[in-house]
């Protein structure tokens, strides 16, 4: 199918250029490392409260390096004019929309590679499959909408202050509910596993499907 | 039989206006030169002919076609060189020409070929931030007629190439109706049918033909 | 509309005002367990309605400007975001005032104040976007798109904070069933601040109207450099 296969073009070649250059992922990675000494620091917590504390430090991060890997993905000024090329071809919007959003997200979640072990390391909390699946599922949902809205302030002035103002509110909904859930998996009090898993799923299908249909108005005349 | 007619383009962009009724007519296999200052409005011009951009009012016909319903269409005959070039710096010269065949649905095999024609055959391993100034612009003129398009749209195309640079414009442009904008009047002399000069967004004077030097 | 009809509208959406303000004032009795400060619930909710239904508008005239691209769609939505961040502002500062004599604190997270804030974040995105965006063609579209996401989001932060609720208990917000004379006086202000918040839109959709006739009648202005400077347009 003519989409699917663009969208991988264009996902390994963000992806082959990102390991070729180096750029995004050693520098998230630090930032994430440090964002959690920092938190050390930041927040007095003992072993008592870690496993609530620590949810909250990991979705900061998260959100933090989730708004620098997607505001990079459509950034570089020599990347409106490759996407101005690229939107010159019969290929659909949503296509290359989709190929982006998806090496954006396996960036992140080469980072979360990175902070979810550091997290376990620095804050004491175990580090579950269920722990794992929230954080990837919510990295979808927060991979599209990211990238729509990256696309869209980056042909705008004040951008790094416009992204996160359109793209928060668009997240609250991801973080509570991981939030919650990676709460409730590290022993920090509630429940409702299960149904965030369930949740999820529902939101990242939800905006999935909604960034696609608006795609070619963010990114083509 | 005229390939592309443009009528009273606009293009405005708040209270600023790059283009205030511009007329424009090219017949099939023609090739026009776009002349102006900076500023002039050669590329917003440029940008609307080669369907990356909407005109704010005015109609533009391509090949018979009305250029804002059947723009896909249109896409896939037209070969845009932008002023910069937009190669991605860590792909090679041959993989950046092979990721545009992908997106244009050409056989890879136009890959080798292009880089023939635009003289980069030796350099088709070395990666795109590497390539000198000039060897990008080839690169770029190249990725343009992956797809063989009937129009071609070349902003300042000549801007960074070489003394072989008017050779290689001619080899491409031969057989196909062209549209290029151009600071150098001995370059649209030797290239062209007919020029069209550009000031503050509109056409100054009458478009004039040119003697055909071959 | 005419310059008169909408004075007249405009005179008549003040009257309706008062007339609501003795509703709430006069008609309705006071409340047992607040006090005399429960009366800001008529205004408070009749904001938030009204500033929902703005936002309903908003995403109308998105669609419809997406669809068609309908410059009258464009300018509806353009009034409605302007409107709407008024009521969204006057609901929210009017939920804190009365939070803190019932509940003891200016804010809490529940459900309804976060989504309320949110509406608040999204609508002054959405204005921001429209100034900052390329004037025309690309502003519309994307403020259209961030209206679209917009609508959406709202009820969906509701929903996941009130799902948060169930696994944190946290402050109950007062719910008593209404008598009738506060129904009354309740369904009577929502009417008088809808047909506000209507005139109001009418208004702003005049302004936005002069404000693009304004940007058309420029002769033709200095070219900017960049168009050259191959910056993407």
């Amino acid at each position: 199918m003519r989409f699917t296969s663009i969208a991988l073009a264009v996902a390994r070649k963000d992806l082959m250029s990102e390991w070729r250059t180096r750029e995004v992922v050693p520098a998230l990675a630090q930032f994430v490392v440090l964002a959690l000494v920092i938190a050390n620091f930041g927040f007095q917590f003992d072993s008592r409260n870690a496993s609530a504390i620590a949810p909250g430090v990991l979705w900061m991060a998260l959100v933090f390096a989730g708004l620098v890997a997607f505001g990079r993905a459509f950034a570089a000024e020599r990347e409106q004019s490759s996407l101005d090329a690229m939107l010159m071809t019969p290929a659909s919007p949503a296509a290359i929309f989709a190929g982006k959003a998806l090496a954006a997200a396996l960036l992140l979640v080469v980072c979360e590679a990175v902070l979810l072990p550091a997290l376990a390391l620095f804050f004491s909390v175990p580090l579950s499959f269920a722990v794992v699946s929230t954080v990837l599922l919510a990295t979808v949902g927060m991979a599209v909408l990211g990238c729509l809205f990256a696309a869209m302030v980056a042909r705008v002035r004040a951008r790094e202050l416009l992204l996160p103002v359109l793209t928060l509110p668009l997240w609250i909904p991801f973080i509570v509910i991981g939030g919650q859930a990676v709460q409730a998996a590290m022993g920090g009090g509630g429940g409702g596993m299960s149904q965030a898993t369930g949740l999820l799923v529902d939101l990242d299908i939800l905006f999935v499907v909604l960034t696609s249909l608006t795609a070619r108005f963010v990114l083509d005349d | 039989m005229s390939s592309v007619v443009g009528t009273a383009l606009t293009q405005r962009f708040g209270s600023e206006v790059a283009l205030d009724g511009v007329d424009l007519a090219v017949d099939a296999g023609e090739h026009l030169a776009v002349l102006g200052e900076n500023g002039a409005g050669k590329t917003t011009l440029l940008r609307i002919l080669a369907t990356a951009a909407r005109p704010t009012s005015g109609t533009l016909e391509i090949f018979g076609l009305d250029a804002m319903v059947e723009r896909r269409r249109l896409r896939a005959r037209i070969g845009y060189v932008a002023h910069a070039p937009g190669l991605y710096p860590a792909l090679s010269a041959a993989e950046n020409l092979a990721f545009f065949c992908t997106l244009q649905g050409v056989d890879r095999g136009r890959v080798a070929e292009v880089l023939d024609l635009v003289g980069l055959a030796e350099l088709s391993g070395r990666l795109a931030a590497k390539l000198s100034r000039g060897a990008q612009q080839r690169l770029s003129i190249g990725r343009a007629v992956l797809h063989d398009p009937k129009l071609l749209v070349l902003d300042e195309p000549d801007a960074s190439l070489d003394s072989a640079g008017p050779e290689l414009l001619a080899r491409i442009m031969r057989g196909r109706t062209a549209v290029i904008a151009t600071h150098d009047h001995a370059l649209a002399n030797r290239l062209c049918q007919r020029t069209v000069e550009l000031r503050r967004g509109r056409v100054a004077g009458v478009p004039t033909r040119l003697r055909v030097i071959h | 509309m005419t310059s008169r009809r909408l004075e007249t509208a405009a005179a008549a959406a003040v009257a309706l005002m008062l007339v609501a303000a003795g509703f709430i004032f006069l008609y309705a009795p006071t409340d047992a367990l607040q006090g005399p400060v429960q009366r800001i619930f008529y205004l408070h909710v009749s904001s938030a309605i009204a500033a929902y239904g703005c936002f309903a508008i908003v995403l109308l005239g998105g669609i419809v400007y997406l669809w068609k691209e309908n410059a009258t769609a464009d300018r509806l939505a353009r009034a409605g975001a302007v409107v709407g961040l008024v009521f969204t502002t006057v609901t929210l500062v009017m939920g804190m005032i009365w939070a803190k004599p019932i509940w003891g604190t200016f804010w809490t997270w529940d459900a309804r104040l976060t989504s309320t804030l949110v509406l608040w974040i999204i609508y002054a995105g959405y204005l921001m976007i429209r100034r900052l965006a390329e004037p025309g063609r690309q502003a519309a579209r994307f403020a259209a798109v961030v209206g679209i996401f917009g609508f959406i989001d709202v009820p969906v932060v509701h929903f996941s904070v009130t799902w948060w609720r169930t696994q944190h208990p946290g402050p109950v917000v007062i719910n008593d069933a209404l008598p009738s004379q506060m129904l009354v006086a309740f369904f009577v202000t929502m009417a008088c601040t809808l047909f506000l918040a209507a005139v109001m839109i009418a208004i702003r959709y005049r302004i936005e109207v002069l404000i693009d006739q304004a940007a058309e009648r420029v002769v033709l202005a200095p070219i900017i450099a960049s168009s050259e400077a191959g910056t993407a347009r």
